[in-house]
């Protein structure tokens, strides 16, 4: 069974005068142990589905209009606040983006780390602060140091202490929305290869949503692309990245500098993600696509299975014709 | 090798004693960056000596706030009677320092209810926000449309004088003022990551305020309770100047100062002592809040 089964998820931001599609129909699974990387520039509506899985959602302006989420066969859009709440850092947690403020400056560390196991552990204070001076070790950081407080804490010693919090109670899926984004590129390294041992270490399903298709290929099993809140390539790591198919993800591999061979300039991608208040009909990257024809707005695409474990939404992949 | 040696040196010197002194450091720093600022010093001073001549005034005078001596009355200030005599001969300085002890209990009594009910009507609108934010907002606005002390006149004609009218009387109008500084507070740190992030550790919401957001919430109603305290002070004179309030004879400096009133051509004393008296512990505590509030947040400043 898989850990997590997402199913037209589509989640809307109603705003005054229109209405913002963040996420259309998103479909992904995630087996356990798995880890699945999802990946789109800024504003594909990455963040939002991961929002959306924990329905963090701030509502209004926005809502999941429709989909459903089964985490371990049962799902979670139609759990009750206090259910939801049990599922939060207990069985699901979330990485966030920036680590400079997702820990709160008047609490140390040991007892943000303490809060969590406090609240989904039965356990006496006094064993989640031994447990959370345990946490602190386990991701390197001296558990004397328990007692300071945040800003006492370089950028990447602080996501380490964010990992601490979302692993504390050993969670069946983590979700990393941007981990290591805002840390420099030696820290990225040590916090990706950190975060890769404990998961395998604490046999953890992960949703890791980045930009960086590098960091894709070292840290996942399977890959979904996401452009304008709707998945244009999913499959497992070794055939999307040996195998694209969707304009987009070529597009993007094309935006990535080469080590083995002499280019004079990248071909990035022309153009810009259309509004999300606007979306176009058909195919949402014809704009900027250099294979589009008529036919491509015709029809609403859909995701196509070009072999096995691999889907694309795009019609002239089937084919293989460009 | 030599890496080797640089490790073991680092792991022999554990920093454990330190640790716990980290929480210090935060108010060291609080306190390190007002004692930089003179007038609040001046501020404090003045507040502190107000406090302790109310608190040790059956230590600093022999005289009884309310012993009548007829042939000894409105006197002029002498060794004796440092601030004179009153119509009735009771020693003006006694009276002031006992007046002192029913404006500054009130006063705190006042600024803890407003603080208190502020708070919490505050922290919920400004974190539900929504309808919820819409109601408790508008029900402020109507209180902030009325005229604190008009206010603090109509309660206090409505439930009658007494020292517990008085302080109930002037906590209404604050309410509203404390209400909107937390909503204002509260509204800025929940859009921080942070509250976020406990929201994804499946706290509860008056977990999350009451854990999460209202200890950061600290330092504003710290500042805004002090200045507060200074216009209760003031509300409690005017109060018993117009004769709600304090009725004399308890001494309270606003019922001295309009008892005064009627003898400001001849005897000068009943109306400046009072009146000093009131200005002084208004200002002390204003460049105390000011003071206070440059300390506790930096940014704050200019």
């Amino acid at each position: 069974m898989n850990l997590l089964e997402i199913k037209g998820l589509t989640i809307q931001y109603a705003m005054r005068a229109n209405t913002i599609h963040a996420v259309n129909n998103v479909d992904l699974t995630i087996a356990p142990g798995q880890t699945l990387g999802l990946v789109g520039e800024t504003g594909a509506g990455k963040t939002t589905t991961a929002r959306g899985i924990l329905r963090l959602i701030q509502t209004p302006p926005g809502k999941i209009v429709s989909g459903e989420v089964f985490f371990e066969g049962r799902d979670l859009l139609k759990m009750s606040g206090a259910e939801m709440r049990a599922i939060r850092g207990k069985s699901i947690s979330m990485i966030f983006q920036n680590p400079m403020s997702a820990l709160n400056p008047i609490l140390t560390i040991g007892e943000q780390i303490a809060e969590v196991i406090h609240l989904h552990e039965k356990c006496s204070k006094k064993e989640a602060a031994e447990r959370s001076r345990n946490m602190l070790k386990m991701v390197g950081i001296r558990p004397e140091r328990a007692g300071e407080y945040p800003h006492q804490f370089s950028g990447g010693m602080k996501q380490r202490v964010v990992i601490a919090i979302a692993l504390a109670c050993s969670p069946k899926l983590l979700i990393a929305d941007e981990p290591t984004t805002a840390l420099d590129v030696t820290i990225q390294a040590q916090v990706l290869d950190m975060m890769r041992a404990l998961k395998n270490k604490l046999n953890t399903s992960m949703l890791l949503i980045t930009h960086d298709l590098g960091v894709v290929a070292e840290t996942c099993d399977a890959v979904a692309i996401m452009y304008a809140g709707e998945i244009v390539e999913y499959g497992s790591l070794e055939r999307v990245f040996h195998n694209p198919k969707h304009p987009y993800t070529l597009g993007l591999f094309g935006s990535i500098p080469s080590l083995d061979k002499v280019v004079e300039r990248l071909s990035p991608i022309r153009g810009l993600m259309p509004e999300p208040s606007a979306l176009p009909k058909g195919c949402k990257f014809k704009e900027r696509c250099d294979y589009s024809c008529d036919d491509c707005e015709k029809e609403e695409q859909v995701l196509r299975e070009i072999e096995l474990n691999h889907t694309v939404r795009c019609m002239r992949a089937e084919g293989g014709g460009f | 090798m030599l890496r080797h040696l640089v490790k073991e040196k680092k792991e022999s010197n554990p920093r454990t004693p330190e640790d716990m002194s980290v929480k210090k450091a935060l108010w060291q720093d609080v306190l390190a960056r007002f004692l930089k600022n003179k007038s609040g010093i001046v501020g404090f001073s003045i507040v502190v000596i107000m406090i302790l001549l109310i608190i040790f005034a059956p230590v600093i005078t022999r005289f009884d706030y309310d012993a009548q001596s007829f042939p000894d009355r409105l006197l002029y200030p002498s060794a004796l009677h440092p601030f004179g005599t009153d119509n009735f001969g009771r020693d003006l300085f006694t009276r002031m320092l006992y007046g002192g002890r029913i404006s500054f209990m009130i006063a705190f009594i006042a600024t803890l209810i407003s603080a208190a009910i502020g708070t919490v009507f505050g922290s919920v609108a400004g974190y539900f926000g929504g309808v919820i934010d819409m109601i408790i907002s508008r029900f402020l606005d109507i209180l902030m449309a009325i005229p604190s002390l008009l206010l603090a006149i109509a309660i206090s004609a409505a439930l009658g004088s007494g020292p517990i009218n008085t302080a109930l009387a002037l906590s209404i109008g604050g309410i509203a003022i404390s209400a909107r500084i937390i909503r204002a507070t509260v509204m800025a740190i929940k859009t921080n990551e942070y509250i976020e992030a406990a929201k994804a550790t499946g706290s509860r919401n008056l977990r999350i305020i009451r854990k999460h957001i209202l200890p950061n919430t600290f330092a504003p109603l710290l500042v805004n309770a002090t200045m507060s305290i200074g216009g209760s002070i003031m509300g409690i004179a005017g109060l018993s100047f117009i004769g709600l309030g304090v009725k004399p004879p308890t001494p309270e400096w606003g019922s001295i100062l309009n008892v005064g009133r009627e003898f400001i051509r001849d005897f000068w004393p009943m109306t400046v002592f009072p009146a000093l008296f009131i200005m002084l512990t208004i200002f002390g505590f204003n460049l105390f809040g000011d003071a206070l509030r440059d300390a506790l947040d930096p940014r704050l400043k200019d």
